[in-house]
């Protein structure tokens, strides 16, 4: 379980500080299909990065199974991410030179698994994502659904805690943007892999099953709802919205 | 040590995503690192060389002269003369080192209008030689190019043919040389030129003059003395060792002789030379500076370019839980793979360069000719195999190209993660 509570984040751009998060409080129980939307500007992805111990909060606590992460150094927070988190992103950003075995493959060599082990965990993913007859292929053979499955399956590789997508359809046209959202919630349920996903895209965020809504870095809304497309079961949790000045 | 392996296949599929890149830097490295191989060859070849020809044709390998001839070399002062020279020979022979006795002094020598072009005069230093003897120690008769060698008691000089073309003498021209004899008297010698020496020292080939041995104790009446004992020994022997030898044979003789002897090494004797071959060495090392930066630059570029167009992957690399250092172990691991790259070609491309260096050499007379550079060759400047340069530039290459690449791949650490992920 993830328990963000009272988190603010203020950055710097250029001149002007920028209050990307005022005080958001928020648990993620285990297995969720969580969308956390809003309009650009409203604290989405420094919401995820932060729950993604990519970056650390001025103010409040973010818990992972009831450790706060504020506690860990960088090493610490590189080997929780290696091990539990996996990450999706906008642009994809697979490495070019390897093929889609080998960018799948990347966190399990991370982990330093047995080569077999490997082999035998990144074909399945990749069978799972429909890309097993394409896993010699690199990115740039590849198109950019088919780019996104290669990075699902390398978020999933290592059957993490939680997956982080950050609008992971923004690159895609919507058809393919549908497929990817499908592939997401059946991995969802077949793997019990928490995914939490930014968009502003109203399709996508009808997509989840909780949607949390942001706006200007507070909780607008947060709400189980019925998914619009292809979605079954409604896991809603327990939420606490906290709203707060500054 | 999975990991390790797994980072090392990236950096290595990385060195060849821009091929052309690579291939442009390994060339930049690999042209630094030959032109540093093929400077390092001439120089030291050079070096060698001259040192050679100056201990063969100038110094020899040690010179035994009396104290106070040393202390006035510049004046060549007749009086301090080393008397019994055959008792000296003798006590030296243990050391089985080739010995020759010779008179250095000084003189005017005489030009006069028909068969020279001119009248004039030049101050010089002349040597007188034991046409016999000599040979055991310099190479001087070898290096006839026109006329004959000196012979026993003939009124006969020999002089450098750079010098006989300044001063429009031939074979069979006339020379009057004055001076001094031992007991301060003016003398005139008037000789005849009967040959040439053109050696690989060019010193000898400007300025030397030479007669016989017997002709100047004669004339300069020196009943048997002479200013120097010259020794040959391999010029590699080591210095210390040899004047250690030659001193503990001198040692036999009467005190009052052996007192008075200095012993000189070629490092003393030319001395000019060997100053010149440190400061020049200090030349040679900003040269090979310079073809090192030149190398460096292009590293840099490459590896800046490399990794500023992956501050994306580089944030990539950091979300999905890789360490700093295993980041840039693989960056590293990639700058080095360049440098391997290029220091094998660079290896390879001064090796053969090198090859037609050292068995052929460049051909520079026209240069030596008419300027003095202090080195002791006259024409073809040859390279020498030095292979401990060949291994260290090998090494450097690689070095250099990690350490350069420490520096943008570090900058890239330092950023934020969010921000290295949203970097364009």
């Amino acid at each position: 379980m993830i328990e963000v509570t009272g988190v603010k984040k203020t950055y710097r751009s250029g001149e002007t500080l920028v209050h990307a998060l005022r005080g958001v409080s928020i648990k993620i129980e285990n297995g969720e299909f969580m969308s956390i939307a809003g309009p650009s500007g409203s604290g989405k992805t420094t919401l995820l990065n932060l729950i993604g111990c990519l970056d650390t909060a001025d103010h409040g606590s973010i818990l992972i199974d009831g450790t706060d992460i504020s506690t860990k150094d960088k090493q610490e927070l590189a080997l929780l991410r290696r091990r539990s988190i996996g990450f999706i992103f906008q642009s994809f950003n697979l490495i070019p030179v390897l093929t889609a075995f080998e960018n799948a493959a990347f966190p399990l060599s991370l982990l330093g698994l047995e080569e077999k082990e490997i082999q035998r965990r990144t074909m399945e993913i990749l069978k799972e994502v429909g890309l097993g007859d394409m896993a010699h292929r690199k990115p740039a053979e590849l198109s950019g659904g088919q780019q996104q499955r290669v990075a699902i399956a390398r978020a999933l590789v290592k059957d993490p805690q939680i997956v982080l997508a950050d609008e992971p359809t923004a690159n895609l046209d919507s058809r393919t943007g549908q497929e990817i959202l499908e592939l997401m919630e059946g991995l969802n349920r077949n793997h019990g892999t928490t995914f939490v996903f930014s968009t502003h895209d109203k399709m996508v965020m009808d997509f989840a099953r909780r949607l949390v809504l942001l706006h200007d870095g507070l909780i607008q809304k947060d709400e189980s709802q019925e998914p619009s497309l292809g979605a079954s079961t409604t896991l809603a949790t327990g939420v606490s919205t906290e709203r707060q000045g500054g | 040590m999975k990991s390790r392996l797994f980072l090392l296949r990236l950096a290595m599929k990385n060195l060849f995503r821009h091929t052309r890149r690579t291939f442009i830097t390994g060339i930049s490295i690999a042209v630094g690192l030959a032109m540093f191989i093929l400077i390092d060859s001439l120089l030291v070849g050079i070096e060698e060389d001259s040192t050679r020809n100056l201990v063969l044709y100038e110094t020899s390998s040690t010179s035994i002269m009396k104290e106070d001839y040393w202390a006035e070399k510049e004046n060549m002062p007749l009086k301090h003369s080393i008397e019994k020279p055959e008792a000296v020979i003798e006590a030296l022979q243990p050391t089985g080192y080739s010995a020759a006795p010779r008179i250095s002094f000084s003189g005017e020598l005489i030009m006069r209008q028909d068969p020279y072009p001119e009248d004039g005069s030049m101050q010089t230093r002349v040597i007188a030689i034991d046409p016999s003897l000599d040979t055991e120690v310099y190479l001087l008769d070898e290096s006839i190019s026109r006329g004959r060698f000196l012979e026993q008691d003939e009124m006969g000089v020999v002089i450098g043919e750079w010098l006989a073309e300044d001063i429009g003498a031939d074979i069979g021209s006339p020379l009057t040389i004055i001076t001094r004899t031992k007991s301060g008297y003016f003398q005139t010698i008037d000789v005849e030129i009967v040959g040439l020496v053109n050696t690989p020292n060019p010193i000898v080939n400007r300025t030397g003059v030479y007669i016989p041995l017997e002709t100047a104790d004669y004339l300069l009446e020196m009943n048997g003395a002479v200013t120097q004992i010259d020794l040959s020994f391999p010029y590699t022997t080591d210095l210390k060792e040899s004047t250690a030898n030659i001193q503990s044979a001198l040692s036999k003789l009467p005190p009052s002789t052996m007192d008075e002897l200095a012993v000189v090494d070629w490092k003393e004797l030319g001395k000019d030379f060997v100053a010149l071959a440190a400061a020049k060495s200090g030349g040679t090392k900003v040269i090979l500076f310079l073809v090192f930066l030149i190398a460096a630059v292009g590293i840099s570029n490459t590896m800046l370019m490399s990794v500023y167009e992956r501050i994306r992957e580089i944030g990539m690399f950091r979300a999905m839980g890789m360490s700093d250092g295993e980041i840039r172990l693989a960056f590293l691991m990639e700058a080095g793979g360049i440098g391997l790259i290029g220091a094998t070609a660079g290896v390879l491309l001064g090796v053969l360069v090198n090859i037609p260096m050292v068995e052929n050499g460049i051909d520079y007379s026209f240069l030596m000719r008419d300027f003095d550079m202090g080195y002791r060759i006259t024409g073809i400047a040859r390279g020498l195999w030095n292979y401990g340069t060949i291994v260290s530039a090998f090494v450097t290459g690689i070095v250099l190209s990690i350490v350069i690449a420490f520096i943008p791949t570090s900058k890239a650490l330092k950023m934020q993660v969010t921000d290295a992920l949203r970097f364009q």
